[in-house]
């Protein structure tokens, strides 16, 4: 390996160089040069998850609340917090610090498969006209490529959403670029950029020889904002309305986006700061809008949406969940990838821990599905209290770490990193908060329009993360309010699913403008029985438990 | 029989027109189910939907006003039966009689000492609602010149309470003050003939619920119609239940026959008049008379009304600003916290019974806990910064040294970097503050460079 | 009557808890009703027990209790024993206040010294407080619950420390005091979970904390309606009784101060301002009251049983 030159920081395994620019940190040094690595808290040296090794000199990074002494002896270091000193600095990634590939989150539901294709548009020359529908999400960008002549779905491929670095939940990014100069033009870049990656991946992965004549995209409301070039600061503000709902149709071009240009890109409409068209687009492929039965909708994401209705009206909340369900906010906490821990049961004798991995091998950490096993198991086996403390057994693998008492769910020896993974207190806490804002908002809405929770005939469940939950863990834990287990429907990627359905038929289209225009947001900060309702919802299943053991008992099993 | 809000939706036109100022039409039937919203305010709305939202929100309980102007009290007029259901509306009505037998200097004296039952806390002014001239001389005439006295000296307004002659006597000078007319029970029929052509409120009493039921009935027949019960109880339990159930009646089981306000004469030799009262605030008596002047006696218990009557659904805040507690000076200790009213008065509490001086820094968070302030993004590295310098703190103190709520410690390092002041982590619960405060170094406050 | 009957029927019962008492001393018991406060209705057999604080420590008392414990004592047994005798107080409050490193710093040792000594003067049932400290409380607790010699209530168990407090009352036969910031969520699941660590549900008492008058009164007004409530209407885990301390009654300014003339007599009004407190919290459905003031003790003692069957 050659030396770097003087004034030069190199990433490895990469093995990207670039100048070193004074004063700023290794993270934004990883930003520019396109290296991926992780920063959910946005580079504000919370999460610790920045983790990066360093041969050379440097300062800062090094909090000892954060990383032990053998971490820090190693050469790790945070790079949010560390500055190169000396400009001759080798940087390497381990695994554990890069987001995700490719997550599994392409699969949904046919949205306009029950009724006939309508051509919109004609082959001709041998050229197809395609249409790419999209699915902005806030950690992963999802796309399906649909030949328009005739409504097959000939593609799919996604990729990380690159302003990931900037920020893993929506407020740390508005913070960014509040704080930085340039610092919206550069979130609106990486987007575009991320977007490309996908179209480009949609088009080269098959025999497609045609032209983008039409693009539908299913976001956030602060993404669909980057993305039209509004500022989504307005959000984070009182009084905290977005800039746009509806988004006027615009040519690729004037979005800035060198994919499609000519072509209209349909922009779901939002409902409200947090809660946008993706949400749109997953009621539209839950069909929930045409039903008569009351239906409820839960996005399990940071942003925890929840919506609430059937054909006669419709209404949406945001929880703030948190990203505990998506790795985010647990330390051994990661995206569902390869070396994630997807399934867990504990033994209720020798209180060890028996896991399955994503594509084998030794784990890295867990994924959601994991982490709901996990929780769910620990109540079971007693290990934890139904406040969710943890409870002194004799022989259970606890272990006290820097961030107080642990649960070991793997040893040192039997993990990829070579450290133990541990699920800790605060990383409970996390799950528990998410739970509880998601039952809460539920229950926030059933009360807003008066409906008692029996009324509710079905749950759609949206998000990849449903597609793989354990329901028996789901409901022991209580994640969703106590229904019976045939009352869920996991959806996958009801946004992409939606964003199909919407290019697929103009009738659709508009179902979703429609659905904007009559759908009521409910402020949860403003609804006074939302706190008392997530204090309720703390407990495991929670402090009204009888309706979850009976659902749980009538379906057997363990 | 309340309507939920999707009921109440199923029966607008469901356009979304916003006419009603309201975004769709299901968030303006959660504003009607609230109670805070009307079906007038919905232009589009079918004749069926405005009779029955119109009619499912006539009060259950009617309001009756005593006095005029700013003074003029109002009893009843409540929907709930427990505050945390919503809220009770008018705090229970005080009225400190005066007797017209007592010499001049006496009576004067005794006025005197009614004005003077006037307490502040909490920001708000507390202190008797009325007074009741009682006649104990028999003599009409007496009573009259009592009364005009009571009113030019007291100027709250009155209740009269005697023999009709006595009334009488009294109505032509103070009629238009709207005086609450109290005859005694036997008197009831020729009571409601002298209030209702000059439509003044009226105290109809019997005892027990069967009996009021035919005395109000009565009343209104000879014409009166701002009617007020006394079931003249003979003990303290009498009176508890005897309030609750009137209170039911109206509430529950909606028997317009007894929902009117009530009145209880607590003076008078009544046994345990302060317990009377203490449980007769939050057990739905509207207005009560005792003989006590005492502030030992009026001070708790205008407390206890004003406690009752705050609004569960309101947080109450102080107003944002500087509180120098004890001598506090330009050394002395700055303490932030949020202006949530129970907050304020437990930290200030706090800081006064570790008897080190301090300035108490209010921060104005609508109202909210330091917890839900933060969490709203109310209190904030940023928002404390500009308070450091816009509050005019830095002018008050030689240091800048500021005690953060330990609550939100993570806050420290935001708000030392935008004002330059140094930040101390105070403890997580305000009782643990004498200890901490104690314990601080004097040279934690010395003297910033400037 | 043409109008219909305002009575109001519930399908729960509050448990009945019955706090024991010592040789030669009465125990009391409370809870079991099926209506609300202070109605004739439903079954009601037990009135609303009131007890009388007693602080080790050296706080400074407020002038009304200075000018009421005069003369009777300084060592604890001897004023409790004189002041449960003059008041008639149907249970003792011990708080170990003196324990709490800023009030006396006594040591664990001398704090369960002073319970012996108390519960053998003193024959009526007790209950025990804590000094408000964490990490004393820890070492306090154990140690009360082996020097009581008779079941005794230990206040209190929360969230937080409920496996300590449990552990020891379970370990030597005393209750728990529940206690939960007044939120009624909290109170169900503070009950909980001592109910899932084995403590039987006839030795829990519920308290709400009490906020002063002035202070946070109706706070704990509308939680303990709302508590009464919930266990009237069948839910378990709240159909508790419940115990009122007005110890923050007496943090009131108004309650202390003599400076400001237009607030009358301070001796007065400072027993006035708990008395309130206490008469709100009854209306409220408190089974259980604990005065400091010997003279409310009496008065309530007085009003709270006989005239209200």
């Amino acid at each position: 390996m050659s030396e770097p030159k003087p004034g030069t920081l190199r990433f490895l395994p990469e093995d990207v160089s670039l100048p070193v620019a004074p004063g700023e940190t290794i993270l934004c040094h990883a930003i520019r040069a396109g290296v991926p690595l992780l920063s959910p808290c946005g580079g504000e040296g919370r999460c610790g998850k920045c983790r990066v090794i360093i041969s050379g000199e440097s300062t800062g990074g090094d909090d000892p609340g954060v990383l032990s002494e053998a971490d820090l002896s190693a050469g790790v270091r945070l790079a949010c917090r560390c500055h190169p000193s000396s400009g001759k600095l080798t940087v390497t990634v381990p695994p554990g610090s890069r987001p995700a590939r490719l997550a599994a989150y392409l699969e949904g539901r046919d949205v306009a498969g029950d009724e006939p294709f309508l051509p919109l548009h004609a082959a001709t020359g041998g050229r197809r006209p395609l249409g790419v529908a999209l699915d902005l999400g806030t950690s992963t960008l999802a796309g399906a490529l649909i030949d328009l002549s005739d409504g097959r779905l000939i593609a799919r491929a996604a990729a990380d959403n690159p302003q990931m670095p900037c920020g893993e939940d929506l407020i740390s990014r508005i913070v960014y670029g509040e704080e930085h100069e340039g610092g919206f033009a550069l979130l609106r870049q990486l987007l575009a950029a991320g977007v490309e990656k996908v179209i480009a991946a949609l088009l080269g992965s098959g025999p497609a020889e045609g032209e983008i004549v039409e693009v539908t995209a299913a976001g956030n409301t602060v993404i669909t904002h980057i993305l039209f070039g509004a500022s989504p600061a307005p959000i984070r503000h009182p009084p905290y309305q977005p800039v746009l709902r509806e988004y006027p149709v615009r040519t690729g071009k004037e979005l800035g986006s060198l994919a499609a240009p000519s072509a209209p890109w349909r922009l779901f409409p939002s409902l409200g700061g947090f809660v946008g068209g993706d949400i749109v687009a997953g009621v539209l492929a839950s069909g929930m809008h045409r039903e008569d039965g009351v239906c409820l909708l839960f996005d399990v994401g940071t942003n925890g949406e929840v919506a609430l209705g059937n054909r006669e009206f419709l209404m949406v909340c945001s929880s703030s969940a948190g990203p505990a369900f998506e790795g985010g906010e647990v330390a051994c906490g990661m995206r569902a990838y390869p070396g994630a821990i997807e399934s867990a049961r504990i033994d209720p004798e020798t209180l060890a821990a028996e896991w399955t991995v994503i594509g084998g091998g030794k784990p890295l950490g867990i994924c959601g599905s994991g982490i709901l096993d996990l929780c769910a198991e620990m109540f079971r086996t007693g290990l934890i209290d139904r406040a969710g403390q943890f409870v002194p057994r004799p022989g259970a693998p606890f272990t006290e770490t820097v961030r107080g008492r642990a649960f070991v769910v793997a040893s040192a020896e039997r993990s990829a990193t070579g450290s133990a993974i541990c699920f800790a207190a605060p990383d409970l806490k996390s799950v528990l908060r998410t739970k509880a804002a998601l039952c809460a908002a539920a229950e926030s809405l059933l009360a807003a329009v008066g409906l008692p929770r029996d009324a509710v005939e079905r749950v759609y469940i949206a998000g990849g993360f449903g597609n793989f939950l354990d329901l028996r863990s789901a409901l022991s834990l209580g994640l969703f309010p106590p229904f019976p287990l045939e009352t869920y429907v996991p959806l996958g990627n009801a946004s992409l699913a939606g964003a199909i359905g919407a290019i697929r038929s103009r009738r659709r289209w508009r179902e979703a403008l429609s659905i904007a225009a009559g759908a009521t947001y409910h402020d949860l900060s403003s609804d006074a029985g939302f706190m008392e309702a997530f204090q309720r919802a703390l407990f495991i299943p929670h402090t009204d438990e009888e309706s979850y053991r009976k659902i749980l008992a009538s379906q057997g099993g363990r | 029989m309340a309507l939920t809000a999707l009921e109440i939706y199923k029966l607008l036109p469901k356009t979304n027109c916003k006419e009603c100022g309201f975004p769709t039409c299901l968030a303006f039937a959660m504003q009607i189910a609230a109670g805070k919203a009307g079906i007038d305010q919905c232009p589009p709305a079918s004749e069926e939907a405005k009779e029955t939202l119109g009619a499912a929100s006539a009060p259950p309980l009617p309001k009756v006003i005593v006095g005029t102007g700013e003074r003029a009290v109002i009893l009843g007029d409540e929907v709930v039966l427990y505050r945390h259901e919503k809220t009770f509306y008018h705090p229970t009505a005080f009225a400190i009689s005066v007797s017209d037998a007592l010499d001049d200097d006496a009576f004067r004296d005794r006025i005197r000492r009614i004005r003077s039952l006037s307490f502040e806390r909490m920001g708000e002014t507390l202190a008797v609602d009325m007074v009741a001239v009682r006649c104990d001389s028999g003599d009409p005439a007496r009573f009259a010149a009592a009364a005009a006295a009571a009113k030019e000296g007291a100027g709250k307004p009155l209740l009269l309470s005697g023999p009709c002659d006595a009334l009488a006597a009294a109505l032509p000078s103070l009629g238009p003050d709207r005086p609450l007319l109290s005859p005694p029970v036997g008197e009831g029929e020729a009571g409601a003939r002298l209030a209702a052509p000059l439509g003044l409120p009226l105290v109809v009493r019997a005892k027990g619920i069967d009996g009021l039921e035919k005395a109000l009935a009565a009343a209104r027949a000879a014409g009166a119609c701002d009617l007020v019960a006394d079931p003249m109880p003979a003990s303290l339990p009498d009176a508890v239940s005897l309030s609750v159930y009137l209170r039911r009646l109206a509430i529950l089981h909606r028997a317009r026959e007894v929902a009117f306000p009530t009145a209880f004469d607590l003076g008078n030799g009544f046994p345990s008049p302060f317990a009377a009262a203490s449980l007769l605030v939050p057990k739905y008596g509207s207005l009560l008379v005792l003989d006590s002047d005492d502030p030992a006696d009026i001070f708790p218990l205008l407390t206890l009304r004003q406690n009752i009557f705050t609004d569960p659904q309101k947080p109450i805040q102080v107003e944002a600003g500087i509180y120098p507690i004890g001598k506090a000076n330009g050394s002395s200790p700055v303490v932030i916290t949020t202006n949530f009213s129970l907050t304020f008065f437990t930290v200030r509490s706090d800081i006064e019974a570790s008897r080190v001086p301090a300035h108490l820094l209010i921060a104005d968070c609508d109202g909210m806990s330091v917890l839900t302030a933060w969490a709203a993004g109310r209190f904030t590295g940023e928002s404390i910064a500009k308070i450091l310098s816009e509050s005019g703190i830095a002018g008050a103190v030689s240091h800048r040294t500021l005690i953060l709520p330990g609550m939100v410690a993570r806050l420290s390092g935001k708000i030392e970097e935008l004002s330059g002041w140094r930040v101390l982590v105070g403890p997580q619960e305000s009782s643990a503050l004498p200890s901490y405060l104690r314990r601080l170094p004097p040279a934690a406050f010395a003297p910033a460079d400037v | 009557m043409t109008v219909v009957n305002p009575q109001q029927t519930f399908p729960g019962r509050i448990l009945e808890v019955t706090l024991p008492a010592g040789e030669g001393g009465r125990s009391v018991s409370v809870g079991g009703q099926t209506s609300l406060p202070l109605l004739p209705e439903g079954e009601r057999p037990n009135a609303a027990a009131i007890g009388i604080e007693i602080r080790t420590g050296d706080e400074e008392l407020p002038p009304s209790l200075s000018h009421a414990f005069g003369g009777k004592g300084t060592d604890p047994a001897t004023l409790a024993g004189n002041l449960v005798e003059e008041s008639g107080a149907q249970f003792l409050f011990l708080s170990l206040a003196g324990c709490h490193p800023d009030l006396g710093g006594h040591a664990v040792s001398r704090g369960a010294g002073i319970v012996r000594d108390v519960l053998e003067a003193v024959p009526c049932p007790a209950i025990v407080g804590g000094c408000g400290e964490e990490e004393t409380d820890a070492l306090l607790f154990p140690a009360v619950a082996e020097a009581a010699q008779r079941p005794v209530f230990l206040s209190y168990a929360d969230e937080k420390n409920y496996r300590l407090v449990a552990g020891a009352a379970l370990a030597y036969g005393h209750g728990v005091v529940s206690w939960s910031p007044i939120d009624i969520n909290m109170a169900k699941q503070a009950n909980l979970l001592l109910g899932d660590i084995g403590v039987p549900p006839h030795r829990v008492l519920i308290d709400p904390l009490t906020g002063g008058l002035g202070y946070g009164l109706e706070y704990t007004y509308s939680i303990v309606e709302r508590i009464r409530l919930a266990g009237l209407s069948g839910d378990g885990a709240l159909a508790r009784p419940i115990l009122c301390h007005l110890g923050d009654s007496w943090k009131a300014r108004e309650a202390l101060d003599s400076a400001e003339e237009s607030w009358g007599d301070v001796i007065a009004r400072g027993r006035r301002w708990e008395e309130a407190t206490a008469w709100a919290c009854l209306a409220a459905g408190a089974d259980l009251l604990v005065c400091r003031h010997p003279d409310n003790v009496k008065t309530l003692r007085g009003m709270v049983g006989a005239p209200w069957r």
